[in-house]
């Protein structure tokens, strides 16, 4: 199930729950339908009697973790191991142990406004860390345009601005922190990828709905100007991007409401190099309904996208159960299901 | 049925979230004899169904609140006629709302605060990261909804501590507990003994207005 708990289900049950999440991603996204053949291979690959599945040789996609040295080194509710051994020891074991394709480095609050006071630490670190890896490595960080609200930030909290029925001045506020959160990441992307890292990674882009997707975007934008070789890849933070502004635009589109197979055209008109899509898993459905709902959406991103897609799966996204440490066999089926119905390029 | 075009008028009015053209539909409606309790009913209605347009991505939050706003201004310009019949201006209930300690996702929260105060419930949002006994001590102020909000399932775990505590409190009777996020189902609900699931804001508000009309 979406919460991790396990559940006996029939091959009809199965059929019956794929089809019907089906019909919810297209409902919401207003995407078209899996073909017959998509459903039913979502239904055999879900019916396989494995423990694990996957895919044949010379099917495999290119494999990456966004949590950098974190998934090692920090206990941050994530079922982390909490080892001891350095910033650096942790990078290199992803890449020679865990098999990692590219990789991320990450602070231990890798949120932009947390991330602009230490980038001359990050700056040395990732300088290191270059020449004591051989994969492509990234950095990763999250535009988290909430930091930039008070308490935390210096600006008025919209949401809580609006319920005063402060509609202006929630505006105003957020537009505020969207342009100080935009010029922080671009002042924290030109200082790393003048240390000769190979790109950056702006994690759960737009977590905080239309205003941090549009900074992002603009914070693209901007780098592509110094660096138009670098890679920049965007991941975002959930399936439709929150109106918390409601009327913010990027390239003529209104951000607000937008799914995936939307999302990316703005990613590409940025300068985004690989996008990774989120479709939220729902913990009271089954996994069959996840992740036929979620590739639904990613397929339809997919076939839009000029860009490579490196879609997120993990806790809670693209069908993969929400819980600290997923069961395999769903994790497995869902990336299955992504890589041979919905055709991304990567994990 | 009488007052059918007020009604209509009303209602889309609601649903465009333009509180000046709210507030003319409501004037219409009262030039027009509708009685202010329906009028208001209308309203709240339409409100519901603001809400799913919300959920559903086709209207974004500053539309909620222009909706609610209107809302707001429409029962102040029928105060006087609300008092004087059977309709009521007062708060539907008092909601204490928090994301739990050690949790920081509040977006959310934040949306099902708003929503529960467009539906007419006082709202006391004590933000995020909150910490337990604070939760349990603003319920003791006087309230008779606690709502918690949680992403992970290792802030989850507060909310069973909050119940309990309401429980020693000896108030557990006098609050219907609420709780929603990514990793909460109702199975999780019924577990820990919470009152009410809601999967998304707009059907904790649902729930939450039953209650409050028992």
């Amino acid at each position: 199930m979406g919460d991790g708990s396990r559940k006996w289900m029939s091959r009809e049950q199965i059929r019956a729950d794929v089809e019907d999440g089906m019909r919810n991603a297209v409902e919401c996204a207003e995407v078209p339908d899996l073909t017959e053949d998509d459903i039913s291979r979502i239904v055999e690959i879900m019916c396989e009697k494995g423990r694990t599945v996957s895919v044949e040789p010379g099917e495999e996609v290119i494999l990456t973790q966004d949590g950098g040295e974190l998934k090692l080194l920090n206990d941050s509710g994530s079922s982390s191991p909490v080892l001891e051994m350095s910033r650096t020891a942790a990078i290199q074991v992803h890449e020679r142990a865990l098999g990692m394709d590219t990789f991320e480095v990450a602070y231990f609050d890798p949120s932009t406004k947390m991330v602009k006071p230490v980038i001359g630490m990050e700056m040395a670190h990732c300088q290191n860390v270059m020449y004591n890896t051989i994969i492509p490595m990234l950095y990763m960080f999250m535009p988290n345009i909430g930091l930039y609200y008070q308490p935390t930030g210096p600006f008025g909290n919209p949401p809580d601005l609006m319920r005063e029925f402060k509609i202006e001045e929630a505006m105003e506020a957020g537009e505020l922190a969207m342009n100080a959160m935009r010029d922080d990441i671009v002042f924290i992307g030109e200082r790393i990828l003048s240390t000769g890292m190979d790109g950056l990674d702006f994690d759960t882009t737009a977590s905080g709905g239309d205003l941090d997707f549009v900074g992002s975007l603009q914070a693209v934008e901007e780098l592509r100007k110094t660096y138009p070789d670098a890679d920049i890849q965007m991941g975002m933070s959930a399936e439709s991007v929150l109106g918390i502004n409601g009327m913010c635009e990027y390239a003529g589109q209104l951000a607000a409401g937008l799914y995936p197979h939307q999302q990316v055209k703005l990613a590409e008109a940025a300068g985004v190099s690989t996008f990774g899509p989120v479709v939220n898993t729902n913990s009271s459905m089954s996994t069959a309904w996840n992740v036929a709902r979620a590739v639904t959406m990613v397929k339809e991103c997919s076939k839009v996208s000029k860009i490579p897609l490196q879609v997120n799966m993990g806790m809670g996204v693209g069908g993969t159960p929400m819980f600290e440490t997923p069961p395999i066999d769903a994790v497995t089926r869902a990336d299955k299901c992504m890589i041979e119905i919905a055709h991304v390029d990567g994990l | 049925m009488a007052f059918e075009n007020e009604t209509t008028m009303l209602h889309d009015a609601l649903i465009s979230c333009k509180v000046p053209d709210i507030a003319k539909a409501v004037q219409t409606a009262k030039d027009a004899g509708m009685p202010a309790d329906e009028i208001i009913n209308t309203l709240g209605a339409a409100m519901s169904d603001v809400g799913v347009l919300f959920e559903r991505g086709k209207l974004f939050l500053p539309h909620v609140l222009s909706a609610a706003a209107g809302m707001k201004n429409a029962m102040a310009a029928l105060d006087d006629q609300l008092k004087a019949g059977s309709g009521s201006t007062e708060a539907k209930g008092v909601a204490v709302m928090g994301t739990v300690e050690g949790d920081v996702h509040d977006i959310g929260k934040s949306i099902c605060s708003t929503m529960l105060q467009c539906a007419g419930f006082e709202v006391r949002d004590l933000g995020r990261d909150v910490p337990l006994k604070n939760i349990v001590e603003e319920c003791k102020n006087g309230c008779n909804f606690c709502g918690m909000s949680a992403l992970m399932t290792t802030t989850m775990t507060g909310m069973k501590v909050v119940i309990d505590q309401l429980n020693e409190a000896g108030i557990r009777e006098n609050v219907t507990v609420m709780v929603g996020g990514a990793p909460v189902t109702q199975g999780y609900a019924d577990k820990i003994g919470a009152d009410i699931y809601g999967e998304s804001a707009s059907e904790t508000t649902k729930k939450a207005t039953a209650v409050a009309a028992d």
